[in-house]
């Protein structure tokens, strides 16, 4: 398994050791979780396992492999390619993107200075979240998204981890890619500010994100919504995790401007969305003509979707 | 004239040659080190731009300026650059120390070679403004080397070319 091989090739050398032990790449694996000295841990199937110096899944915590200093040192080395002071931006926001999409969270002492993070050192605590794509998770929510052909203004609520970083990207790419005799393609421009939809590596989208959209990795919403009406000409504009109400002045511009505006919100329903101080104005002025509520368990699950008037569809 | 004599001029000839050429080859070393301690410093200023003007990573900016290059640097940063790409588990101070180590048909000491090793150790560790002190501690240390070596160039090189031609004749007399 390449990827498999590839992943392995950020930790160091004790823990690449364990992993070749192993009698075959795991499945399903989500998340390797890197302590110092704590156990080495993976999460499979939403189920925690520890790892053994022998290579062996364990549920005693005792028998599993202790993270060392030098084990950190060593990883952290590598997920920088050797260079940290090259992912300083990434660093302050506390991930690190690698080859094959998959996000390094870490965590340790923040260094702030007058109020904003500066930079992190005494990394200590990694999360190796695996990327994952469910192409075709999207496929009974796409055709409420359109209206005559024409793509409504979309908001997916979900609460975190129930995938809706997941459905978007896969809205995204069959939004780019159309569907022969169905609808054309359209033009996708993403703001990508955490690297999760197409989980740029060196420019390249590591995820498949359509054949006709433009990713702008690793920049603020607001200011890349701007920056991609200027310069790319997108017929569509899809942002991950809105919130601010920096946000919200950008999306109103991008409406205004004919695009049609693709984007996720951490809640549980719309009534929940319509309660939060900076998002009730768009939900009062009724901004998205479909509201995707997802209900977590599988990707792209959902538990309703939404008029703008809150009439529900499905 | 017998042929003990012709014998004698032979080896008198061979002998000043032998020495005046090894006073010229010190001499040559003397003027190669110097040049390829400025080409190190050209190199390291480069990389100095690679890492803070384009955020390059440590194997991109090795590989780009050892492109740029010709000769044993050259080949040594393209080969550390090789290495840190494969991502084979070491630290780039391991990588670093081993290469340089490794590192041949070069004309600088071992002094010079130690100081470069000690460049390593510092290097891809914490954020942009510590490479920054790093190659520029390293820079000025070069420079006084360099410094030092201009001074003494003519003087050294006369030395060692004098020293060769008068040893040669000192052995003719002393032997022939």
């Amino acid at each position: 398994m390449d990827s498999w091989e590839t992943l392995t090739r950020i930790f160091s050398r004790n823990i690449r050791a364990i992993f070749s032990k192993l009698p075959a790449a795991p499945e399903h694996i989500q998340e390797i979780r890197l302590r110092i000295q704590a156990p080495l841990l993976l999460i499979c199937n939403h189920q925690e396992f520890f790892l053994t110096p022998e290579g062996a899944f364990s549920a005693n915590p005792k028998t599993a492999y202790q993270v060392t200093r030098q084990d950190l040192k060593e990883t952290l080395e590598q997920v920088g390619s050797h260079s940290l002071y090259a992912f300083e931006e990434e660093i302050r926001q506390g991930f690190i993107t690698v080859p094959g999409g998959h996000r390094i969270g870490l965590a340790g002492k923040v260094v702030a200075d007058q109020g904003s993070i500066r930079s992190m050192k005494f990394i200590t605590f990694l999360n190796v979240r695996l990327a994952h794509e469910v192409k075709g998770c999207a496929d009974a929510v796409i055709p409420r998204l359109f209206h005559r052909g024409t793509m409504l203004h979309t908001l997916v609520i979900s609460p975190p981890r129930c995938g809706k970083t997941t459905l978007l990207r896969d809205i995204i790419r069959q939004v780019s890619e159309g569907e022969t005799g169905v609808r054309p393609g359209m033009t996708v421009g993403v703001v990508d500010e955490r690297s999760e939809l197409a989980a740029c590596y060196q420019g390249i989208p590591q995820n498949d994100v359509g054949i006709r959209t433009d990713v702008l990795d690793c920049c603020p919403k607001a200011q890349g919504m701007m920056m991609l009406i200027r310069t790319m000409a997108p017929q569509v504009v899809a942002v991950d995790e809105i919130g601010s109400r920096a946000d919200l002045e950008a999306m109103e511009q991008v409406m205004n401007c004919g695009c049609r505006l693709l984007a996720t919100v951490h809640g549980s329903s719309v009534e929940d969305i319509r309660r939060k101080p900076v998002l009730k104005t768009m939900m009062e002025e009724q901004w998205f003509q479909r509201c995707v509520v997802l209900k977590g368990g599988t990707a792209g699950a959902v538990e309703g979707i939404y008029q703008a008037d809150g009439q529900r569809i499905l | 004239m017998t042929i003990q004599i012709w014998m004698r001029i032979a080896g008198a000839v061979c002998t000043v040659a032998g020495a005046s050429g090894l006073g010229f080859w010190l001499a040559g070393q003397y003027s190669r080190r110097l040049e390829e301690l400025l080409k190190l410093r050209q190199m390291i200023f480069l990389l100095k731009g690679q890492i803070l003007y384009a955020n390059a990573t440590l194997a991109e900016a090795f590989e780009e300026v050892g492109g740029r290059t010709e000769g044993a640097l050259s080949e040594l940063f393209q080969k550390v650059a090789r290495r840190t790409a494969k991502q084979d588990g070491e630290l780039f101070g391991e990588i670093w120390q081993a290469e340089v180590k490794t590192c041949q048909n070069s004309v600088l000491t071992r002094s010079d070679m130690q100081e470069l090793a000690g460049l390593g150790a510092h290097l891809g560790y914490m954020d942009r403004d510590m490479q920054e002190r790093t190659l520029l501690l390293y820079l000025e240390q070069l420079d006084l080397t360099i410094d030092g070596l201009r001074q003494q160039k003519q003087e050294r090189c006369r030395m060692y070319s004098s020293l060769g031609i008068m040893g040669g004749l000192f052995l003719t007399i002393l032997l022939v």
